[in-house]
């Protein structure tokens, strides 16, 4: 008899928990792989099919994933899946093969009607087969642990065998790090239980425990981790110090005790004053706050950021046959690289080899591709104001921008979207009044001067840096919006203005779909072009051989920006440090290559 | 007699976790030990019927001990414990401070003159109405010179911690 | 048999509030989500990070609960309907609510989690900037009452409710209560952007369903305190006592829980900085006040 669910609890099915089996399928709540940013420009609402967004999975039942999945984050998204309590289940949405995870419940396509019809499949098989009495074990490589043994304080001295440090005379204490076999179980686990609490790249850090190896974490500042790093960690927290000068030492002569004061003596101080031990904790590649895909590692002086560590390419996204594509398939296969943006994209390549044929769309074609484009950039503006707002904990502008957003991409003509535009203005007003808004941002995520940003970061900055002036723009009044200040609130209100600014342009466009576009015989080997992402300016160099696409170079907004995340968050608190990341409207997939 | 073991029951719980703070070598189970330590000294009071002390005992201990277990944590080296690190220090000296504080704490408790056993406690508000006549009148003096000594000790506390600007 | 009543009267309120939770949080009313939610949380598996403080993360969820009750236990609903109505019953509130702290302060490092650790410490934290304005507008209250008897409190404001009478006391209250139940914009320990569920993170099953309710129990406490010291608890015309004592605990937890959808999270750095540079001499200002017009009212 073939198990209904995937993620099963072992148990025999007793009328009670057939209740709670019952309950289980009426109350699901989801986490979304890679986030809800990308769900929601695929076009979907799990709102509206009637489940619950988890921010954590240990609070949710199903796996959502969209769209395909790079290979690191699906190795993130297994781990995830390990994290969350059973009864658990997988749903693909518009997902291709997604080893290591186990085969998905319920497969559907990226249009609402379908997810939810999948969502009442998934409810029928959660009321069905939430209990079973044979389930299945979930283990990958990812959360197994092996332990070695550390002095707490001389991490450089390690052995397999329990025992006691040859410099000092301490006890060994055990400490796990993944890879290898060894893992221990816990209450409540079913058959083949491996559902403890992993060391996971996505949202939760386990530790070996209180104490360990700190002195490793600010010895050994090249500790990245990606995620499988078990950093020890204690903390103490603040008070409402600035800074002390002098510390007592409180009449601890023993030998062999060493408190803090002597131990951090001389490190590099925090910006809060405080003193304290160093922790490596992983914020991301699912962490609900940053954009989903975003790899961080934070590594905390008590909460304020001491060091950020951003790895490149952590998503191992490669796109194959990206170059040796045939021209006509190369619109689409560059679409296909940022599913935050995919018109810009698309649009680009289109450009691109329009450029090396030396020929130039007619005033119409272009029309349409503005219309498109500045939809686009409306939606993409407002799905970051979503992700901003949970990030603020400002759950109405959460709610209502994701809406807005939804609407705007389901429009099926420029009428539909210029009926936004009430709404739309009526959102940037409310969020000009929030009360202690702009406050909270003021002086959040400021870059040097001398940084070179493109896209709305530039514009916050007073640079009048857009790649849509000129052409087609001229003949539709734009001007760039520009703002000063060059912090996250500047980028706030240099994104609401062209949200607004995008919906006009929409409407003298007067067309929202994206035309096919014509292309005929390259006669040149190279072409380029620029376009004006919602995140900045892309530039796209092809090489040609006839009819194929020999050679791409590409440069992204978002790989110019990664490199400011150390600028923005270090130095700070830690939500701080997360707005002003925020704040740069980084697309992780814009990074990867 | 109920009184009497409730007072003696939660006696003992302050001393069980009173010791309890030495013998964990977690920083924050020996400050929540500490915490309960004094809560069960509150609750002790309340057996006795003094009702405000006892409330009054349970608040601020809880409080305080939280912030004590954060000033531990960031002053003491393992705060988790795992490195079994002996909670104790200058073992001679505290064992004699300890064994002279017990003999002062007894030779206090008996041959002190605490006048007469009291056969009947005021009720629970006649006793929040004298405790507060007998603050605003004759101890007056004594909670004021409290007061303000807390008080300057805050101050300087925190002008001592500002960074000073050069 | 006050007791069966008043427990009794705590758990439908405490359904209620978290009727309330959802609909604040969705926008949509959904009267049996509380009990699905509970059936579906019993049914999950309960989980235990890899090294945790095993007694700190066992012992948080109850003593939370147990907070929240022992301070609803000696607020009264109706006239003689109060589980023990201690003669320092407004003071042992305050007490019975700094054992939230803990609770959440165990919360905070049992589970061995880098979110959970600094949702912990960010609430103690928090702490710090409330507590003062818990206790002064309480002693506030209890100079108008002459008492501290929380039935004295409520039949003091017969003439006039204290809401009206120290205005200041009530907006100070009202906004430490949120802070103690960590509802935004105060959540700064649950964070839900920020920390992904922080001090919440690592509870799952029976154990988060344990949290989720004693936080709702906390808010009903919470909205009852205020009622009883500032909106005359059981006062009004028509209803019978504890019918109006229920409208209006439960007006304050509506309010309680949907202002926060409207305000950014307010910075930890913000919240100890404002409590202390303004809520106090506030604070101070208000039981000045009150004692001026208490002497020139005699």
């Amino acid at each position: 008899m073939t198990i209904p669910l995937s993620g099963s609890r072992e148990a025999r099915p007793f009328p009670l928990r057939r209740l709670a089996a019952w309950a289980a399928a009426r109350d699901l709540a989801a986490f979304i792989v890679p986030g809800p940013d990308v769900a929601r420009t695929c076009g979907i609402d799990l709102d509206a099919a009637g489940v619950r967004v988890a921010q954590t999975p240990r609070h949710a039942g199903v796996l959502v994933l969209v769209g395909e999945l790079p290979r690191g984050l699906k190795k993130a998204a297994a781990v995830a899946y390990a994290q969350m309590p059973r009864p658990r289940a997988i749903l693909a949405v518009g997902a291709g093969d997604v080893s290591p995870l186990p085969e998905p419940d319920v497969w559907v396509t990226a249009s609402q009607r379908e997810l939810a019809a999948g969502v009442e499949e998934l409810r029928r098989l959660f009321a069905e087969g939430a209990f079973a009495t044979e389930a299945a074990g979930f283990d990958i490589e990812e959360i197994r642990m092996e332990t070695e043994y550390v002095c707490p304080m001389h991490p450089e001295v390690t052995s397999d065998e329990p025992g006691s440090c040859p410099k000092c005379g301490m006890d060994l204490i055990p400490r796990e790090s993944a890879g290898g076999a060894g893992h221990e179980g816990h209450d409540d686990a079913g058959h083949g239980d491996t559902d403890h609490d992993a060391s996971d790249p996505g949202v939760l850090v386990s530790h070996e425990g209180h104490g360990s190896n700190d002195e490793m974490d600010y010895q050994d500042m090249g500790h990245e981790g990606g995620g499988e790093d078990s950093g020890g960690h204690e903390h103490a927290e603040r008070g409402e110090h600035e800074g002390h000068d002098e510390m007592d030492h409180g009449g601890h002569e023993d030998m062999g005790f060493m408190s803090m004061v002597e131990m951090t003596q001389g490190t590099p101080r925090s910006s809060d004053g405080l003193q304290m031990e160093w922790t490596g904790a992983p914020f991301g590649p699912l962490f609900p706050g940053l954009p989903g895909g975003l790899s961080l590692t934070f590594t905390l002086d008590g909460d304020t950021v001491a060091n950020v560590t951003a790895p490149r390419g952590a998503l191992g996204w490669d796109l194959d046959g990206l170059e040796t594509a045939p021209a006509r398939d190369f619109p689409d296969l560059l679409a296909l690289l940022d599913p935050l943006s995919p018109t810009a994209y698309r649009l680009l390549a289109l450009q691109a080899l329009e450029d090396a044929a030396n020929t130039v769309a007619d005033e119409r074609t272009t029309l349409e591709r503005v219309g498109a484009l500045e939809r686009e950039r409306a939606a993409s503006h407002l799905g970051w104001f979503s992700g901003f707002g949970r990030l603020l904990g400002y759950s109405w502008l959460e709610a209502r921008a994701g809406q807005i957003q939804l609407a705007l991409l389901r429009a099926a003509d420029a009428e539909e979207v210029a009926r936004q535009e009430t709404e739309v203005g009526k959102l940037v007003r409310r969020v000009y009044r929030t009360p202690m808004l702009a406050r909270r941002l003021k002086g959040l995520g400021t870059l040097p001067d001398t940084a070179e940003t493109s896209g709305p970061v530039a514009r916050a900055a007073g640079l009048a840096k857009d790649a849509r002036s000129g052409g087609i723009y001229r003949t539709l009044d734009f001007e760039p919006v520009v703002r000063e200040g060059n912090d996250a609130v500047a980028r706030l209100w240099t994104r609401l203005a062209e949200v607004e600014q995008s919906l006009k342009l929409v409407r003298k466009a007067g067309a929202v779909c994206f035309p096919q576009g014509m292309l005929t015989s390259p006669l040149r080997s190279t072409g380029s072009a620029t376009v004006e992402t919602p995140r900045g300016a892309a530039t796209l160099r092809v090489k040609l051989q006839g009819d194929v696409v020999s050679a791409t170079e590409l440069t992204t907004p978002s790989s110019l920006h990664h490199q400011f995340i150390g600028a923005v968050a270090e130095e700070r608190e830690v939500a701080d440090a997360l707005l002003g990341v925020a704040s740069l409207d980084l697309s992780p997939w814009g990074v990867a290559r | 007699m109920g009184q009497a073991v409730f007072t003696g029951f939660f006696g003992a719980a302050a001393i069980w976790f009173g010791v309890v703070v030495f013998r964990t070598s977690s920083m924050v189970r020996s400050a929540l030990a500490l915490l309960f330590s004094q809560a069960a000294i509150g609750a002790m009071f309340l057996a006795m019927e003094t009702e405000f002390l006892g409330v009054l005992q349970l608040m601020m201990m809880a409080t305080e001990m939280a912030i004590m277990a954060i000033f531990m944590v960031m002053y003491m080296m393992d705060p988790g414990g795992l490195g079994g690190m002996d909670m104790t220090h200058q073992k001679r000296a505290s064992l004699v401070a300890g064994a002279l504080g017990a003999v002062a704490a007894l030779v206090v408790a008996l041959l002190a003159g605490w006048g007469p056993v009291a056969t009947r406690v005021p009720a629970a508000t006649a006793q929040v109405h004298d405790l507060g006549i007998e603050i605003m009148e004759r101890s007056m003096l004594i909670f004021e010179t409290a007061g303000v000594t807390i008080l300057t000790a805050m101050i300087a506390a925190t002008a001592i911690a500002i960074r000073r600007r050069r | 048999m006050s007791v069966v009543l008043v427990l009794a009267a705590l758990l439908a309120g405490t359904y209620v509030v978290a009727v309330l939770e959802g609909w604040a949080s969705t926008g949509r009313l959904r009267p049996a989500g509380p009990l699905v939610s509970g059936l579906a949380l019993l049914g999950r598996e309960s989980l235990v990070p890899r090294k945790p403080d095993r007694i700190f993360f066992e012992v948080a969820p109850p003593l939370l609960l147990v907070a929240a009750v022992l301070a609803a236990a000696v607020l009264p609903l109706a006239p003689g309907l109060i589980v023990t109505d201690l003669a320092t019953g407004a003071l042992f509130v305050n007490a019975s609510f700094a054992y939230v702290m803990v609770a959440v302060l165990m919360a905070g490092w049992g589970p061995d989690g880098a979110y959970a650790m600094v949702g912990g410490f960010r609430f103690l934290g928090q702490l710090v900037a409330y507590s003062m304005l818990v206790v002064m507008p309480i002693t506030a209250v209890a100079m108008r009452a002459e008492s501290l008897l929380t039935t004295e409190v409520v039949t003091s404001q017969v003439s006039l409710w204290n809401a009206l009478y120290q205005p200041l006391g009530f907006a100070l209250f009202f906004l430490a209560a949120m802070a103690i139940a960590f509802l935004p914009p105060f959540d700064l320990p649950i964070a839900p952007g920020e920390l992904a569920e922080g001090v919440l993170a690592e509870y799952t099953g029976w154990r988060l369903g344990v949290m989720r309710f004693g936080r709702a129990l906390l808010v009903l406490t919470l909205a009852l305190a205020v009622t009883v010291f500032y909106l005359g608890g059981w006062f009004g015309p028509v209803l019978p006592p504890w019918a109006w004592t229920a409208l209006k605990t439960l007006a304050v937890a509506a309010v309680m829980l949907s202002v926060g959808r409207y305000v950014p999270r307010l910075r930890e750095a913000d919240v100890l900085a404002w409590g202390w540079k303004y809520g106090i001499p506030l604070a101070l200002v208000n039981i000045f006040y009150v004692g001026v017009v208490l002497l020139v009212a005699m």
